[in-house]
């Protein structure tokens, strides 16, 4: 839906990291490379950036009850 | 007792430190001490005014509960602890407004407008909902000190500690290979066809291999009196502040011990 505020796991701050980390990634830089150099040094953390899909565009759309 | 700092990023809020001629019952208090007893503020209620964004109230105020909040311990008390018994003053609660009416685009973080310049998101850029076309958002947050153990919320940091290693080469090694081969901290070296010591990493290793089963001359073992710390910072407090809160609080729980043995006679 939308980048969790913190990781699950260790509770580590991470959603201001995500526009940066598309924005990279995009342009075709290393998902690895990335993490490394935002810091998420923990796979708890990775897991949440490499496993999120940011579906509240297509969600915002339908109504909501 | 002794401790030396290794290490104290402030901008990543890192801080690591070799606690020396302790035990581990004194390492673990810290630690928890640190995780759960320092306050920090943190969003605990949300009134809505409104909001027709595709995200429920709760989901948003969970969102808001978790922003951490750069936190002055100066001016503000526990809410048990305020002299308005916990009814609500200016000395423990914080209002925090965020009115999102522009129609689309993402809601960030700094857009909470908070009633105390020293007292507002870490992180600016967080996003907390996004809006489209005629999507509003209007609402009133109440932050308010609390304590980790009652919500990791408030916590102020991720702290954690291992045994400080000990690595002996004690005699000739023969197959200095095989070592380095499993040697996935890189604490080990060849020089001259001899297994050494990469003394700047000694620290880093993490205590996981056996050594002694490939060499009976490599000893990797684990110091029962000194520990090494790291302390990562979510933000509100930074590391400094952390450790002496909490030991503040250590000699508080300390005092309240010694009153109740003096009265239990
Ligand atoms: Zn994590
Ligand atoms: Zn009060």
């Amino acid at each position: 839906m939308i980048i969790p505020i913190r990781c699950f796991s260790c509770g580590k701050p991470i959603a201001h990291l995500w526009e940066s980390y598309v924005e990279r990634v995009n342009k075709g830089e290393d998902r690895k490379k990335v993490m490394d150099e935002l810091g998420l040094q923990r796979y708890c953390c990775r897991s949440v950036f490499l496993g999120h899909v940011d579906l509240i565009d297509t969600a915002a759309q339908f109504k909501k009850f | 007792m002794e401790i030396r700092v290794l290490d104290n990023n402030k901008e990543q809020g890192k801080l690591s430190f070799i606690l020396k001629d302790s035990n581990p019952i004194f390492a673990n208090t810290l630690r928890r001490l640190m995780i759960d007893e320092v306050p920090t503020m943190a969003i605990d209620e949300v009134e809505f005014s409104k909001n027709n964004s595709i995200l429920y109230d709760e989901m948003i105020a969970h969102r808001l509960g978790l922003i951490p909040l750069k936190t002055d311990l100066k001016s503000y008390n526990l809410p048990e602890k305020c002299k308005c018994e916990g009814k609500g003053c200016n000395r423990c609660q914080l209002k925090l407004v965020l009115r999102a009416t522009k129609g689309s685009g993402v809601v960030y973080a700094s857009e909470l407008k908070s009633k105390d310049p020293a007292v507002k998101p870490v992180f600016a850029e967080m996003p907390i909902v996004k809006l489209l076309k005629g999507q509003t958002l209007e609402l009133e947050a109440t932050a308010v000190l609390g304590k980790g153990k009652q919500h990791m919320k408030w916590s102020p940091c991720h702290a954690y500690y291992k045994y400080r290693p000990i690595i002996e080469i004690t005699g000739d090694v023969k197959n200095p290979e095989a070592i380095i081969e499993v040697d996935h901290n890189n604490i080990f070296e060849i020089k001259d066809r001899k297994l050494v010591v990469n003394k700047d990493r000694v620290l880093e290793c993490d205590l996981s291999l056996d050594y002694s089963q490939i060499d009976k001359n490599v000893k990797v073992t684990a110091s029962d009196t000194d520990f090494v710390f790291y302390i990562e910072s979510f933000g509100q407090l930074s590391g400094k502040e952390i450790i002496n809160k909490a030991m503040d609080i250590f000699d508080e729980q300390l005092d309240e011990l010694a009153e109740e043995l003096k009265k239990a006679k």
